[in-house]
C-alpha cells in the first residue's frame, strides 16, 4: 500500500467530508441546511459504500445534531457535526453544552449570514456569536486547510490538556461550493498522527462509569478550568499544526500567519477566504513599492493576544477587515477589531487601529474593495491619521 | 448527613404485620427492609409519608407523632 | 451487626439508595426503584432535570444528560455510540417528564421514534411541570388546577402514547406504581426489545395534585380503576389491555384532589362520559392490530 496522497478537484464541502473519513469519525449527527448540505450528502455517500465505518443519525433539527453528537462523545465515539447560520442560532442551547462538559466534538460552521438581512451567502456572524461559549474556532482560507484543519481539530480537542470542542469555519459558498485541487492525505498517515479517540473524564460503560466530577466546585472554579483550558489550548494548537506540516507539507503557522509583514508598516487583517483574496493585492502593492502586510487570523479562540501585541508592536497602522456587525458595539466597531483593541491596549504605543466592514451578508468581496482597504491602511500609517476609523467599505465611494 | 425532618413516624406492630411486604414495595425511600423475619424501618431516611401505613393490609402501621428535638 | 450496618448491606445490593431530595410520598420517587428493580444493572441512564431527577442523584448507574428539554436525542447519540463499540447489550434507558416528553421535545421524541433509534424513552408523567412550581401542560388532564389554569385547564390531556403507537414503534405501554408487578414485567419485555421502546407512567405527586403524602399509592390504583389511566401495551400495533379492573365512578379518584376541587357537576359528569367512550373503544380494540 503506498503513502502517496492523493489530489483530486472537489468542493469545499467534500473537502470536509473527507477530513471526516480520514479522521474515522463514528458518529454523526447532522441536519441539512444550505450551504452545508454537500458535506453531509457526501459523508452519507462515503458511509453507503462502506468507505467510512459510521453512525450517521439523520436528525430531525439542529438542536438534536449537536446533542446526539455531544452525547455519541460521551459514550466514547469520535463524533462530528456541522451547520451554519440558522441552524446554528437554533442549536444555541446545545452548543454551550460540549465546552463546559468538556466534550471534544468537532463541528464544521459552513458560514452564513444570519437572517433577517442575511441570506444564503456568508458572513461570519453565525461562528463569531458563538465566541463566549469554549469552543475553540478556526478559520479556514479554502478547501485544503478546510481538511486539514477537521484533523488538527480532533487532535487538538482530545488533547488532554485541552477538552474542548473545535469549529473549524469556512465560508458557505465562496469556499464550501468552490472547487479546487486539494491533497487528500494517506489514511495510515494520518492514522499515526491522529490516534484513536479515549476520553480519560468520560465513561457510560455501567462496569465502570466515569465522569468529571461536577458537584463539589463552584461555577467560577468550574468556568476557570474551561478558560485554562482554552489558554492551554494555544500552545496544543501551535504543535499539532507544526507536527502536521512537518509530516503532511503543510503547516498554517499556528494561531496566525504574518504575511510579508516582516517590514510592514501597515497590516490588513482578515479570516477565512477574504485572506486567498488579499494576498494578491498585498502582492499588487508591494509591486509598487509599498510596505503593506497581510496578517491572516487564523484562530479566533483562544484569541492570538500574544501575536497581536508583537505585530502591534512594529507597525503603524492596523485595519481589521470584519465580516460580521455587531449592532450598537463599541465605536460601531466590528467583533474582530473590538477585540484587537483590547489586545493592543497593554502597549506602550499603539499603532492606529481601523475597522472596515466588508462581504456582509455574502456579498462579493472584490480586489478593489481591498486595494481601497490597504490604501487607507497605508494613509492612516503615513499620516498618522485615518481618513475613517471605520468604514461600511460596500457603502463607500472606493479609492482608485 | 443532613437531618430529615418529619412530623410523623411509622411504627410496626410486629404482632399484626403478616410479613406480606406490601409497605416495603410500596415505600418511595425504600427504607422499609427484611431483616431476620421482621420488617424494619430505616427512621435515618424515612420521610414520614405515611403511604406504608395508608397501603397496609392489616393495620399493622401507625403513623406516630414526631416528638419535638 | 447493629441495624444500621445491616441497612447499608441491603442497599449496597441495590440501583438506588435513600437519601433523595423529593417531597415525601413522591411517585417519581417509587417509580424509580421498580424501574431500576426491572432494568439492572446493565444500564445507562439518559435525562433528568424533572421532578423526578431528584431521585435520581443516588442512582447508581452511569448517568448522562443536558437540559430537560434534551428528550431522547443524547439517548440516540449514546445508542449510536454503543453500536459502534459493539456495546449493543447495555440498555439505554432515556426519562424525561410530561413536560419534557409532551411539549419542548415532543418533536425529538417522534423523531426518535420515526428513526427507531435503540433505546427505552420513558415519560414520568406528574401532569403539570412540578420542577418550576406547579404550571400546566400539554398532558395535564382536563380540568385540573395549575398555577397557569387556576381556574381549571379548558384542554384535554395529549395522548402520548396513542400517538407514538402510530409511529409503528416496536413495543409501548403504559404503567403505574400502584401495579408493580405488571409495571416491571412490560419494563423486562421492553428490554429484551430492539428499537424505539416507550413507556409511560403516571405518578402522582402530593404536592402539586393536593392530596396527603400517604396517598400516592392509593390515588394511582384509582387512576387505573376508574380507567382514566388503562394500562395496556402496544406490541407491533396489537393492543393488549394487561388490566380491565371493574370500573370505579371517575368522581372517587377526583375527590381525593385538591386540584380538582372546584370541578363542577357537570364537569364531572363530562369526564365521566369521556372516559366512559374511551374505554369502550379500547375494549373494541383490545387484541386488534391499531395501526391505522
Amino acid at each position: 500500500m503506498s503513502r502517496m496522497p492523493m489530489t483530486k478537484v472537489m468542493e469545499g464541502n467534500e473537502a470536509a467530508a473527507y477530513g471526516v473519513k480520514l479522521s474515522r469519525v463514528e458518529v454523526i449527527a447532522a441536519y441539512p441546511i444550505t450551504p452545508q448540505t454537500e458535506l453531509i450528502s457526501t459523508l452519507a455517500s462515503m458511509i453507503a459504500r462502506g468507505e467510512l465505518k459510521a453512525e450517521y443519525i439523520k436528525v430531525e433539527g439542529e438542536h438534536t445534531a449537536l446533542a446526539a453528537t455531544a452525547a455519541a462523545s460521551a459514550a466514547g465515539a469520535r463524533a462530528f457535526t456541522a451547520s451554519a447560520a440558522q441552524g446554528i442560532v437554533y442549536m444555541e442551547e446545545s452548543i454551550w453544552m460540549p465546552p463546559g462538559m468538556r466534550l471534544p466534538v468537532v463541528m464544521c460552521i459552513v458560514n452564513r449570514a444570519i437572517a433577517p438581512l442575511g441570506g444564503l451567502r456568508p458572513d461570519h456572524n453565525d461562528s463569531l456569536l458563538q465566541r463566549d461559549t469554549g469552543w475553540i474556532q478556526i478559520y479556514c482560507e479554502n478547501g485544503q486547510e478546510v481538511l486539514d484543519t477537521i484533523i488538527q481539530a480532533y487532535r487538538i480537542g482530545e488533547d488532554k490538556r485541552v477538552y474542548l470542542p473545535v469549529a473549524p469555519c469556512y465560508e458557505g459558498y465562496v469556499v464550501s461550493a468552490t472547487a479546487t485541487p486539494v491533497e487528500i492525505p494517506d489514511q495510515e498517515e494520518v492514522d499515526d498522527f491522529l490516534p484513536p479517540y479515549k476520553h480519560e473524564m468520560y465513561s457510560l460503560y455501567p462496569e465502570n462509569p466515569r465522569s468529571p466530577p461536577r458537584l463539589m466546585r463552584s461555577i467560577a472554579e468550574a468556568r476557570y478550568e474551561v478558560q485554562q483550558a482554552m489558554e492551554r489550548a494555544k500552545k496544543v494548537i501551535e504543535e499539532v499544526d507544526r507536527e502536521y506540516g512537518e509530516r503532511f507539507g503543510r503547516y498554517y503557522d499556528g494561531m496566525v500567519e504574518q504575511y510579508r509583514c516582516e517590514d510592514a508598516e501597515a497590516v490588513m487583517v482578515t479570516m477565512g477566504s477574504i485572506t486567498g483574496t488579499a494576498r494578491d493585492v498585498v502582492d499588487e502593492l508591494r509591486e509598487e513599492g509599498k510596505k503593506i502586510g497581510l496578517v491572516k487570523l487564523r484562530v479566533f479562540r483562544p484569541f492570538p493576544t500574544e501575536e497581536i501585541q508583537e505585530i502591534g508592536k512594529r507597525v503603524r497602522a492596523i485595519g481589521f477587515v470584519d465580516r460580521n456587525t455587531s449592532y450598537g458595539a463599541v465605536a460601531g466597531c466590528g467583533i474582530g477589531c473590538i477585540e484587537t483593541a483590547r489586545a493592543l491596549y497593554p502597549l506602550d504605543e499603539h499603532p492606529l487601529l481601523l475597522n472596515y466592514f466588508v462581504g456582509l451578508g455574502g456579498s462579493d468581496v472584490t480586489i478593489p474593495q481591498l486595494r481601497h482597504i490597504a490604501k487607507r491602511i497605508l494613509k492612516a500609517a503615513e499620516t498618522g491619521k485615518p481618513v475613517k476609523d471605520v468604514e461600511w467599505v460596500e457603502l463607500e465611494k472606493l479609492e482608485e | 448527613m443532613g437531618m430529615i425532618l418529619r412530623a410523623f413516624r411509622p411504627v410496626i406492630d410486629q404482632e399484626k404485620c403478616k410479613r406480606c411486604g406490601i409497605c416495603e414495595t410500596y415505600c418511595p425511600e425504600g427504607v422499609i427492609v427484611k431483616i431476620g423475619d421482621d420488617y424494619h424501618i430505616d427512621l435515618r431516611f424515612c420521610k414520614g409519608c405515611g403511604i406504608c401505613a395508608n397501603e397496609c393490609p392489616f393495620d399493622a402501621i401507625t403513623m406516630v407523632r414526631e416528638k419535638p428535638e | 451487626m447493629s441495624l444500621v450496618e445491616k441497612f447499608e448491606e441491603h442497599y449496597k445490593e441495590k440501583l438506588v439508595r435513600p437519601g433523595n431530595g423529593c417531597c415525601p410520598g413522591c411517585g417519581g420517587s417509587l417509580a424509580w426503584r421498580m424501574l431500576l428493580e426491572a432494568l439492572g444493572k446493565n444500564t445507562v441512564l439518559y435525562g433528568g432535570a424533572p421532578c423526578a431527577g431528584c431521585a435520581m442523584r443516588v442512582i447508581k448507574l452511569p448517568r448522562f444528560g443536558f437540559h430537560f428539554s434534551f428528550v431522547g436525542d443524547g439517548a440516540s447519540g449514546i445508542a449510536a455510540a454503543f453500536k459502534v463499540k459493539g456495546r449493543e447489550d447495555i440498555t439505554v434507558f432515556s426519562s424525561a417528564g410530561d413536560g419534557g416528553v409532551g411539549d419542548i421535545s415532543f418533536g425529538k421524541v417522534s423523531a426518535c421514534a420515526e428513526r427507531n433509534d435503540n433505546f427505552i424513552q420513558c415519560c414520568i408523567d406528574n401532569e403539570a411541570y412540578m420542577n418550576t412550581g406547579i404550571q400546566k401542560s400539554g398532558l395535564t388532564p382536563y380540568g385540573a388546577w395549575t398555577t397557569t389554569t387556576p381556574t381549571g385547564k379548558k384542554s384535554k390531556k395529549k395522548m402520548i402514547p396513542m400517538i407514538l403507537a402510530q409511529h409503528r414503534i416496536p413495543y409501548l405501554a403504559t404503567l403505574s406504581i400502584a401495579y408493580p408487578q405488571d409495571l416491571m414485567k412490560k419494563v423486562r419485555k421492553a428490554k429484551e426489545i430492539r428499537g424505539f421502546r416507550y413507556l409511560h407512567l403516571v405518578m402522582p405527586c402530593p404536592t402539586g395534585w393536593r392530596f396527603p403524602a400517604s396517598k400516592t399509592v392509593e390515588v394511582a390504583r384509582l387512576a387505573v380503576q376508574t380507567w382514566i389511566w388503562p394500562l395496556y401495551e402496544v406490541e407491533k400495533g396489537i393492543l393488549r389491555l394487561t388490566m380491565k379492573p371493574k370500573q370505579r365512578p371517575v368522581e372517587d379518584y377526583l375527590r381525593l384532589q385538591g386540584r380538582f376541587r372546584h370541578l363542577t357537576e357537570d364537569e364531572i359528569a363530562e369526564i365521566q362520559r369521556s372516559v366512559d367512550e374511551e374505554k369502550e373503544r379500547l375494549l373494541e380494540r383490545d387484541g386488534k392490530n391499531i395501526w391505522l
